[in-house]
Order: C-alpha cells, then sequence, then structure tokens
C-alpha cells in the first residue's frame, strides 16, 4: 500500500487520464483520498482484465476468418482474405445453413409474439380464478431446460411427425420461450392505463378493436422484447435441433459449425471462422439494438415486476 | 382488470391463453409426464425395445442405483455447478459489481463501455462460444494459453486432455460471469444513496457497509439470480458437449451430456427418461423456491 501511494503522483503524471482529474492535485489532499485513487487505479486494473478475458477468446473467430490460411491457432495471418466469407455465401452448403437457420428463428419469433402477446393481454386486463397460479406455473416450466425432456420430446415428435420439418422444430423453439415471454409481454400491458382502452370503448369500438388498435400499439416495445428473446434463443438453440433434426439439407448453422467441428479431418479453418462470424452477426446486432430493453426486460424477470 | 363474468369472457380468456397453452403443454408438460411414463418401460430406438416396448416396473431405477456412471453425472454437475455458477459467476460478480457500481465517493469513468464488452461472452451463440475456447486452450504451445504460460516460463498444458473438469468451469465462468456483473451493478446502484450516507455518518467502514446495509438489501434480488443460474448450468448442454463431448473418458459427462449419451448414442430411451426424471425432480426442487420467492411479487 505504502509504495502505491509513493509512486501514484508519478502515475498520474506520467499518463494524464480523464479518470484520475479528481485525485490529481498532490499535495493538496490527505491520506484517504489518495488512498482512494490507488484503490481505483487497481480497480480500472481489475475491469481492463477482465475485459481482455472477455474478450480474448474471439481473437481466433476474427483472425482465422479472414487468414487465407487458417489454422485452428491464433495468428496474424500472412495473407488477408475475405474469400472465407465469399465461400460461405457462395456454396449451396453454407447458404442453406444461413437460410435454415432463418426460417427457424424468424418462424419462432412471429409464434412467440402471437402467443406471448395473446396471453400477456389477458393475464393484464382480466382478473380470473386461477390466473396467479398460471403465472407462477408458467415460472415452474420455465426452469425446466430441454436437457430434461429431450428423450420424450424426440418420442413425441417422431408421432406428431415432427422430425426433420421446419414447423416442427420452429413450434418447439418458440414453446422454450413462452414462460420468459408472457411474462414480459404481461408486465408491459400492465404499463398501458386501462382509461385509454375505457375510452375507446366508449367511443364504441370492441373490446378487440381497443386491444388491436390503441393498447398493442403502446405495448410496442414488449413486442419488441418478446421477439428479441424469441430469435436470440431459436437462433442460439443447439441440442434440440440436434436431436431432431438429422437431414442434412435442414440444419441450423448451430449444428453445421458442430458436424464440420466433430469431422475434424480436413477442417477448413477459415471457412468454420468465417460462419462462425456470420452467424454471431445477428446476435450482435439484436444485442446492441435492444441490450436496454433486454436487460431491463431480465433484470425485471429477476425481480419480478 | 375486469373480472371474468359469464361464459363469453371465459371463453374469451381461454382463447386468448390458448396459443401459450397450448405450446407449453405440448412440448413442456407433455414431455415432463411421458418421461415418467417410459422411465416405467425398456423402451429403444432399436431392437425389441423399438418394436414392442413393455413395462419393466422400478427396474430402470433400481438400474441407476448401482449405475456409477450416473452417480458421477450426478456428482460432476454438482461440482461444475458450485464451481462456475455459485463461486464463479455469482460470488466473483458480485465483486466486481461492487467495482463498476456509483456510490458516495466512488465513480468509475466508462462503465458502460465495460459492461457492454463484459457482455460479449454472452451475446454469441454457445457453439461459437465453444469454438474459440477450443482453440484458446489447444493443448499444443501455439495455443493461446499456453502461449501466455509460455511468456511465464511455463506450460504447455494439455488443457482439454489433463484438465478437462477445470477448463469447462473457467469457460462458463467466463460465459456467465458478464451478466451477473451487470445486473448485480445495477442493483448495488438501486441502494438510495441517503441510506449508505447515513452509515457513513455513523461511522461505517466500506466493509461494514456492504455486509450491514448493502447486501442485505439486495438478499432477494442475489438469491433469485443465484437460483436461476444455478438451474440453467445444472440443466447445461451445448457448452461442454461441443467442447469435450462429455470426455475425456467421461472426465466432464454432467448429467445432460449422460442423458442424451444414454438415450441417442445408446438408444435406451426408457433407461434415458429415468435419469431424466432424477433432473426433472432437481430442478423441481430449485424450481418451487424460485417460484416462492417470486411469489411475493404478483
Amino acid at each position: 500500500m505504502k509504495s502505491t501511494e509513493g509512486r501514484h503522483p508519478a502515475v498520474t503524471q506520467a499518463s494524464p487520464s480523464p479518470a484520475t482529474a479528481g485525485t490529481s492535485t498532490d499535495g493538496t489532499q490527505g491520506p484517504p483520498r489518495r488512498r482512494a485513487g490507488a484503490a481505483r487505479w487497481g480497480a480500472y486494473a481489475i475491469l481492463f482484465a477482465i475485459a481482455a478475458f472477455s474478450i480474448m477468446p474471439f481473437s481466433w473467430v476474427i483472425l482465422a476468418s479472414l487468414d487465407s490460411d487458417a489454422t485452428i491457432f491464433v495468428r496474424l495471418p500472412e495473407e488477408w482474405t475475405v474469400q472465407n466469407f465469399v465461400t460461405v455465401f457462395r456454396s449451396a452448403g453454407g447458404v442453406q445453413l444461413i437460410t435454415n437457420s432463418l426460417i427457424y428463428a424468424g418462424g419462432a419469433t412471429v409464434v412467440l409474439v402471437i402467443a406471448t402477446t395473446l396471453a400477456g393481454y389477458a393475464l393484464s386486463r382480466y382478473e380470473f380464478p386461477g390466473r396467479r397460479g398460471f403465472m407462477l406455473g408458467l415460472l415452474m416450466v420455465r426452469v425446466v431446460p430441454p436437457t430434461a425432456t429431450i428423450v420424450p420430446l424426440y418420442v413425441i415428435a417422431t408421432d406428431l411427425g415432427l422430425l426433420n420439418t421446419y414447423h416442427g422444430l420452429i413450434l418447439i423453439l418458440a414453446s422454450l420461450e413462452v414462460p420468459l415471454g408472457v411474462w414480459i409481454m404481461k408486465g408491459f400491458f400492465d404499463t398501458v392505463p386501462i382509461e385509454i382502452e375505457e375510452a375507446a370503448w366508449m367511443d364504441g369500438a370492441t373490446r378487440l378493436q381497443a386491444a388491436f388498435r390503441i393498447v398493442l400499439p403502446l405495448a410496442g416495445p414488449g413486442v419488441g422484447a418478446a421477439a428479441l428473446i424469441g430469435f436470440m434463443g431459436a437462433w442460439n438453440q443447439f441440442l434440440v435441433p440436434l436431436v431432431l433434426i438429422s437431414d442434412q439439407s435442414r440444419i441450423p448453422i448451430s449444428i453445421g459449425l458442430f458436424r464440420a467441428w466433430v469431422a475434424y479431418t480436413n477442417v477448413d479453418w477459415g471457412l468454420l471462422a468465417a460462419l462462425s462470424v456470420v452467424y454471431i452477426i445477428p446476435a450482435l446486432v439484436f444485442y446492441i439494438v435492444a441490450r436496454r430493453v433486454l436487460q431491463q426486460s431480465l433484470a425485471g424477470g429477476l425481480a419480478g415486476t | 382488470m375486469k373480472h371474468v363474468r359469464g361464459w363469453r369472457d371465459a371463453l374469451a380468456v381461454l382463447g386468448f391463453l390458448s396459443p401459450a397453452l397450448l405450446l407449453v403443454g405440448a412440448f413442456t408438460l407433455w414431455p415432463a409426464v411421458w418421461a415418467v411414463v417410459q422411465s416405467f418401460t425398456n423402451r429403444a430406438l432399436t431392437g425389441i425395445g423399438a418394436q414392442d416396448p413393455s413395462f419393466v416396473g422400478l427396474a430402470n431405477y433400481q438400474r441407476l442405483l448401482s449405475d456409477g456412471d450416473f452417480f458421477g453425472s450426478i456428482g460432476r454437475t454438482a461440482l461444475f455447478t458450485i464451481a462456475s455458477a455459485v463461486i464463479g459467476q455469482t460470488l466473483l460478480g458480485l465483486a466486481v459489481a461492487y467495482l463498476m457500481a456509483e456510490r458516495p465517493g466512488w465513480k468509475l469513468r466508462m462503465t458502460p463501455l465495460f459492461a457492454a464488452v463484459f457482455l460479449l461472452p454472452l451475446a454469441v451463440p454457445e457453439t461459437v462460444a465453444a469454438l474459440a475456447w477450443a482453440s484458446m486452450a489447444n493443448g499444443t504451445e501455439a495455443g493461446l494459453l499456453n502461449r501466455a504460460l509460455d511468456l511465464a516460463g511455463l506450460g504447455p498444458v494439455n488443457w482439454l486432455q489433463d484438465h478437462a473438469m477445470a477448463t469447462v468451469i473457467v469457460v462458463n465462468t467466463w460465459r456467465g460471469l458478464s451478466f451477473a456483473m451487470v445486473l448485480f451493478a445495477a442493483a448495488f446502484e438501486s441502494v438510495p444513496t441517503s441510506v449508505l450516507e447515513a452509515s457513513m455518518v455513523d461511522g461505517a467502514t466500506p466493509w461494514q457497509q456492504v455486509r450491514r446495509v448493502t447486501l442485505p438489501m439486495l438478499r432477494r434480488q442475489i438469491l433469485i439470480f443465484l437460483l436461476l443460474t444455478v438451474i440453467t448450468t445444472v440443466g447445461i448442454f451445448g457448452l461442454v458437449y461441443f467442447l469435450t463431448r462429455g470426455g475425456p473418458g467421461s472426465a466432464t459427462q454432467l448429467i445432460g451430456i449422460y442423458i442424451y449419451e444414454v438415450a441417442f448414442r445408446f438408444f435406451e430411451i426408457g433407461y434415458g427418461s429415468a435419469v431424466a426424471v432424477i433432473l426433472l425432480i432437481i430442478l423441481t426442487a430449485f424450481g418451487l423456491y424460485y417460484v416462492r420467492l417470486m411469489r411475493e411479487e404478483t
């Protein structure tokens, strides 16, 4: 501690960062302030270390995707190229994987938004016996991951003829996000005052008209949040398509990556990395656009509001 | 809020709820029930159990009791969950969140930027996260972790061969730590400034302030996060399976991976269902506690 205090002014002079503006007026301050300054440097060091740790594993994905002769190891490409990306989008297999993932994620999003909007509205606007039990029951369903249900799910999907079908996987992927989605939608509908709706009824709108024309637009952010978790959940899912989709022409990107990875011999690392980058992009864009909404709704899921 | 009166209202509510009910019913509730039913049969995907599965009573459960692989997978899941979800994500997350959160006399810059970077591991699909770590933890000298060790004059370590469990624990901590930090930082900042200042006036040290004021106020939120992350971690599959496929040997065979292997590599649907039922019971126990905590809110 003592040596850090002694070094501190020199450090701040060497690198006049705005972060130290409050503490760099050395000489005029008592020891407590200086100790806070040292603690602050320590805190920044820790945060930078974690930030580096967070990013570091992705260095391979990015660099290898731009490398004309990529390996499994991180290295700066001797020859930079976008050829890997061109191959992903030119090859029939690559296009098929991306299309499939878009179909599954897009379909699941639509199904989820419809189901959760309807349920969220009813739970927010009607009082009926078992309403609270229904909400809590959904939380119980939420804690059951596909890992625990995948074996019977496979049998049921076989019996219903849903194996290797687009609509089968779409419905199942949507179902996984229903509990959280309903909670989110109900929360957003709760924020729309009932008076607005009642005014519309006075003007002669039916209950459904009022719900669709007045309430739904006001609950728009909720629809966005539900769509977001629906898309992300379906886009990222691995176990369910691994078990339910074996037809090579129907597999999504996650399974395509896995099959290429376990083949291990003759893996085209550059292509694998480029496909990973393509796979990351929608997730990342969604995350950046909606990080606020998502954080709030997930925090809401924690607090239960 | 409108009270449901008469069959028209009742029908409307039922209509509104039915798509969500159907989805959850068909693809989560029904499979859960079906898992129990099948766990009493010798159903398989090949052989006689495929054509004509028959009722075998408690045979599958008796077999579980003497199945070392099953108990092994339970033990590994417990270790994995305690190390990566409880210690790695929750405790470490709390500590770092405390650094990030603003409070009287403490404000760091660029915390939103840090938060955005921290969330990257969670934003990418688990398959890509696993692939990135496969490169990072490669056992040869050219792997990134080993190059870092080499700078310190150590290594190379064959991470996924000799220390597979430790490696997947680190990977899962890496993936979930960020989320805990960002959520807890927001929670810390929700503690009213006036309360903290009052405790400072009363002469509380920073440590006393955290222990006696901040943490007790956030007890419920922390508990709920802990439960959710434990539940998620117990049911994990993709991240670990992609990296190790449960190996080497069965070193990282968590319960989710064991279920998958039994059912889809050895085609024993009945026995796999019995293992799944045990997992369902464990998760239901956590789930009931979670619901009890959330109950105060509705």
